[in-house]
């Protein structure tokens, strides 16, 4: 059954790779270089927006999605830009749940051992560049289960993108999407199948990034 | 020349470092000493600029080299460690096989120095800060993990980088014999404020003030 439907399932699996894959990139982009500054930094308030990047960890995907449809809504603010329905308003509604993880993550993985680090870098007159860099590598392993989450939160997401994407059929239709519409249709079977795939998907991004990790460990 | 006055440093309601003034001149090796908590790191990270005092002022126009008493290695290899702590040079390899030959981790170049002992991952943090050229050398214990080779290989390669470059050293040891050893000035600190201040000669065997007096009396020289 799952090969019938193997053009417009690959390119479903396409569109969910692609919006997993730079709501992932844009969310670290974004995420980790504030994550490692409020871990070196001090400064009030500090500790109220680890509070609120940790609430928003907890937003309800549907809800980021209302906010920002009706952001992108022809009424809204950024209406007239006019890309309700794409790939691109997706990934805007899945950075919105992410960032705050990635921020949240980041920060308390890298400042475990900041301080220390810290110190050790000023006192070798290392430039502020230097020292973010030398956060980064010091804590890849960790880091990189930060980018897994982010893969993965996105990947299994649907309430969000249902809500902006509008589950269109060779445009903004992804496997969870997907996976809804086959249940509610009754197609249980073939909505199964498509569970196993999006968790090899899961698996094999898992496995590559695994071998990321080790082949710098040496 | 650093020059410290009126510095004080608060850690909630304590006063852990208290010190009028304070002057380092370039060329001289200065030994701090004093019981555990009594501010020596507090102090070297003030005179590097690690921390900032909450009142007083640190004066200077030195480069500083500065090592911690906790030390970390980075996740590199040990030859990365310190190729990466290395300021411009043309000869980087060259200087970094030297260090490594002087503090004794030429055979352990290539390992990841996460999977170095205690002390040969202090000697590591030493040959990071003296492969660069600064004014002043700035150590908080600098061989307290070490066995006596270790210590040795480390106060040696202190010596010849002082000797080189003719820089100033400003050293926290628990050791009277590294102190007498090194230096030509023995600070000791109590409560955060200083006690004593002299040649090591004098002020080991003969202190001005009771409680300098006290201190070294626990030291079996
Ligand atoms: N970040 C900090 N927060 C609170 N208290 C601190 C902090 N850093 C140091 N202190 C306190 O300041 C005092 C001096 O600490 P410092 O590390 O300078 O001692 P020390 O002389 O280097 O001791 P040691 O011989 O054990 O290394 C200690 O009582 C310590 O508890
Ligand atoms: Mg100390």
């Amino acid at each position: 059954m799952l090969m019938s439907m193997d053009k417009e399932l690959l390119q479903i699996i396409g569109v969910t790779l692609r919006m997993s894959f730079f709501s992932t990139l844009i969310s670290c982009l974004l995420g980790m270089p504030l994550g490692v500054l409020l871990g070196k930094s001090s400064f009030k308030g500090k500790g109220t927006i680890i509070k609120l990047t940790g609430t928003f960890m907890g937003l309800p995907p549907v809800v980021a999605g209302l906010i920002v449809y009706m952001l992108f809504s022809k009424n809204g603010i950024l209406g007239s830009l006019d890309i309700l329905f794409t790939v691109e308003v997706m990934v805007i509604a899945q950075c919105m749940l992410i960032v705050p993880v990635v921020i949240n993550l980041t920060h308390s993985i890298t400042s475990v051992n900041s301080a220390c680090l810290i110190e050790t870098a000023k006192g070798l007159n290392f430039s502020k560049g230097k020292t973010a860099i030398l956060m980064l590598t010091e804590n890849k392993t960790a880091l990189f289960s930060v980018v897994l989450s982010a893969f993965g939160r996105s990947i299994a997401e649907v309430g969000a993108v249902s809500l902006v994407g509008g589950n269109i059929q060779w445009k903004t239709r992804v496997m969870t999407t997907a996976i809804m519409l086959e249940t509610n249709k009754g197609n249980f079977s073939f909505a199964l199948a498509l569970g196993i795939i999006l968790l090899l998907i899961s698996f094999t991004v898992n496995i590559i990034a695994s071998f990321a990790v080790k082949e710098d460990k040496q | 020349m650093i020059k410290l006055q009126n510095i004080k440093k608060i850690y909630g309601e304590r006063t852990v470092l208290n010190i009028d003034g304070l002057s380092f001149t370039k060329g001289e090796t200065v030994a701090i000493v004093g019981p555990n908590g009594s501010g020596k790191s507090t102090l070297l990270k003030i005179i590097a600029g690690v921390i900032k005092s909450d009142e007083g002022t640190v004066e200077t126009n030195s480069r500083m080299y500065y090592l911690p008493q906790q030390n970390i290695p980075f996740r590199k290899s040990v030859r990365k460690n310190i190729l990466i702590s290395m300021e411009n040079a043309d000869d980087k390899e060259i200087r970094c096989n030297e260090i490594l030959a002087e503090l004794g981790l030429a055979n352990l170049a290539d390992k990841n120095a996460k999977g170095l002992s205690g002390g040969e991952c202090q000697r590591l943090a030493l040959g990071r800060v003296l492969i660069n050229e600064g004014d002043f050398l700035v150590l908080d214990e600098p061989s307290s993990a070490a066995d006596i080779e270790g210590t040795e290989m480390i106060e040696n390669a202190i010596r010849k980088y002082k000797d080189k470059t003719g820089c100033g050293v400003i050293m926290t040891t628990h050791s009277p014999v590294q102190a007498l050893k090194l230096a030509e000035r023995v600070i000791m600190l109590c409560d955060g404020k200083i006690v004593e201040d002299g040649r090591p000669e004098e002020l080991l065997i003969n202190p001005k003030t009771q409680w300098g007096k006290k201190f070294i009396s626990k030291w079996k020289l």
